[in-house]
């Protein structure tokens, strides 16, 4: 069972969650969605595990044609997908006849669309996990986003695969309409680096995502940081900039301010380097970077450690079967 | 310095950031590597991984499994367990790397830089400044006469932190600003006191002045040498660098590219903090600190 892929879209590649963990010490980042929230349902619509391979397409999806009978599903944002021409639904599971075309287009709300299929996606792991960290080309298909021509193999799907199943409207994310977004943030680790002023500022400002991101690093436009003693006193080993510091391990998620400029660390994000992360977006916020287009305005929030870890765990419950209705008629 | 207790500081929901002290010393390093060590020894639940570097180390956790607090309560135990780091005696491979100083392709890259992005001092001239040194062949002199100290792997796979491990040798940069676009593969760069090897073109913001003809990194497995790892090195191992002209360096590329190069690496060497401290200590080195 295949995929055949006609057109590619923009960036289509293969992922899985919660991606290649464990070898952050020789930099390996985990890559996977960058939205594992419509990942996971996605998922759990075509009979999966969450955690399947299935494809995450950016700011404008591809053009397939489905080699055998297939459970399929789309989440995320909305491309606009059409079988055969007909309109299909999101967060729905539906069933594609061999020879069938499915074609998505620019999304119209939102900027990663998530197709899972009902076995997942059947390409060798690389270091344990088949996402793609194309940038480095390995995983997914041929370690890149996918490219015209391509047969993308599928897997077994599960018994249970059918067509039907849907996403009950509370379990799933709300993707901004008015192009703002609020993002958690949780203060540190270097985060006394900055002073009262600068987190104040920080906290307050309409901070823009620039075009000049990608899966590695989202940069964001706005107003300067101002430091505390610490980062403008200290040994050369650091480096001169107030925003140097000896290299260091980076959390994902991390605001990594190089210069004057934070970057969000993001799933195909450095592992280690030489400048402070005052702050840290938690992993549940993470949905909301993968659904944010470049131009669209932040402003961000200070949440406690706890309250991200409960944040967590509620986004954990929704991704289960639970949030998944039955047959619809 | 080196604090008294390390700092326990939070990384978003599932990361924790240990730091030992804020100076680039090898203790510092022997400290962080010892608690990796000790972490993979102890098994705890909920830690997923962890990324040593050189005053710190980090870790990912799985809050479902250990609390923050736990967490800390637990490195904080196997902290005071780590006992003096002289008893360390550490398998270190030394690697030799032929390397061209003051290179074609390196300057290419600064003078891009210079064009298009920020007027700067030439790397090679602002290593001499900084550094007090007479001239560029002095810089290349100093840079290539001592072993390096793979203290970890990160910013992108395989590239190698080091520190040089001849005190005499230790210099300082400030890191690009703002950081350069592209670096050419196989670049070798220092910034804060950090040498790096750049594994393949990449952004980076270290000043540059040598290429290195070997990969670091081998995705197809080509190469003995990296022993079933697709990353050449390990925390620990050790490097000298080789200067060699640019005619050698395009032999060794066109032996790369057929598979037929031979890693010049020597494995017979233990590395004993014991021995290496009382070898600086009998220096009266020069530091900067």
């Amino acid at each position: 069972m295949t995929l055949e892929i006609i057109k590619p879209g923009l960036e289509t590649s293969v992922q899985d969650w919660p991606g290649r963990y464990g070898f952050w010490n020789q930099g390996f980042p985990p890559s996977g969605p960058m939205d594992s929230w419509s990942f996971r349902l996605a998922n759990l619509l075509v009979g999966n595990v969450v955690g399947a391979p299935a494809l995450e397409c950016q700011y404008i999806g591809p053009t397939l044609r489905f080699g055998a009978e297939t459970v399929f599903a789309v989440t995320g944002a909305d491309m606009l997908p059409t079988l055969d021409g007909a309109p299909v639904p999101l967060w729905q599971s539906v069933t594609a006849q061999p020879g069938q075309v499915l074609a998505m287009s620019f999304a119209k709300l939102g900027a990663r669309a998530y197709l899972a299929l009902a076995g997942g996606i059947d390409v060798e792991p690389w270091l344990g996990s088949r996402a793609t960290f194309h940038k480095a080309g390995i995983g997914g298909v041929g370690g890149h986003a996918l490219k015209p021509g391509q047969q993308v193999p599928l897997g077994v799907p599960a018994a249970t695969a059918k067509a039907g199943l849907i996403v009950e409207e509370a379990a799933r994310p709300v993707i901004s309409t008015d192009r703002r977004w609020e993002i958690e943030v949780v203060a540190g680790p270097n985060d006394d680096w900055i002073d009262g002023e600068g987190h104040a500022r920080f906290l307050s400002a309409d901070w823009k995502l620039s075009g000049k991101s990608d899966r590695t690093g989202f940069r964001l436009d706005g107003p300067d940081w101002t430091f505390t003693e610490k980062a403008l006193h200290k040994a050369p080993e650091h480096g001169s900039l107030p925003s140097n510091i000896i290299d260091q391990g980076y959390p994902l998620g991390a605001i990594n301010l190089a210069g004057q400029t934070p970057i969000i660390l993001v799933n195909d994000g450095p592992s280690m380097g030489g400048f402070i992360n005052p702050y840290t977006v938690p992993q549940a916020a993470f949905w909301k970077l993968g659904q944010s287009k470049p131009g669209e305005t932040y402003r961000f929030k200070a949440v406690s450690v706890a309250e991200s870890q409960a944040m967590a765990r509620s986004l954990a419950a929704l991704c289960t079967d639970a949030s998944i209705l039955g047959s619809i008629v | 310095m080196i604090y008294p207790e390390p700092r326990y500081l939070p990384g978003g929901d599932r990361y924790m950031l240990v730091e030992f002290g804020n100076e680039m010393n090898l203790e510092l390093n022997f400290m962080a590597q010892g608690l990796a060590a000790a972490i993979l020894e102890a098994r705890i639940a909920g830690v997923i991984e962890t990324a040593p570097c050189f005053a710190s180390m980090l870790v990912h956790y799985e809050p479902e499994i250990i609390s923050f607090d736990d967490l800390r309560a637990e490195l904080s135990r196997l902290v005071a367990g780590l006992g003096p780091s002289d008893a360390l005696e550490l398998e270190s491979r030394l690697f030799y790397l032929p390397a061209v100083y003051l290179d074609p392709w390196t300057r290419a890259c600064v003078e891009d830089y210079q064009a298009k992005i920020a007027p700067k001092t030439a790397d090679w001239d602002y290593m001499v400044e900084l550094n007090g040194l007479r001239d560029t062949d002095d810089f290349v002199r100093v840079h290539s006469g001592t072993e390096y100290w793979v203290a970890s792997l990160g910013f992108w796979p395989g590239l190698p932190f080091m520190m040089a491990l001849d005190p005499r040798a230790k210099m300082t940069a400030p890191k690009y600003n703002p950081p350069r676009t592209w670096t050419p593969g196989g670049a070798i760069g220092l910034g804060g006191a950090s040498t790096a090897i750049y594994p393949e073109q990449l952004p980076g913001g270290y000043q540059i002045f040598a290429r290195t003809p070997v990969p670091i990194w081998d995705r197809a497995q080509r190469f003995a040498a990296f022993a079933g790892s697709i990353c050449l090195f390990r925390p620990g191992d050790r490097v000298r660098f080789v200067p060699c002209s640019v005619e050698e360096f395009e032999t060794i590329e066109r032996e790369v590219a057929d598979g037929t190069y031979q890693y010049n690496m020597v494995g017979y060497g233990k590395f004993s903090v014991a021995l290496y401290k009382a070898w600086t200590a009998s220096l009266g080195a020069r530091r900067t600190s």
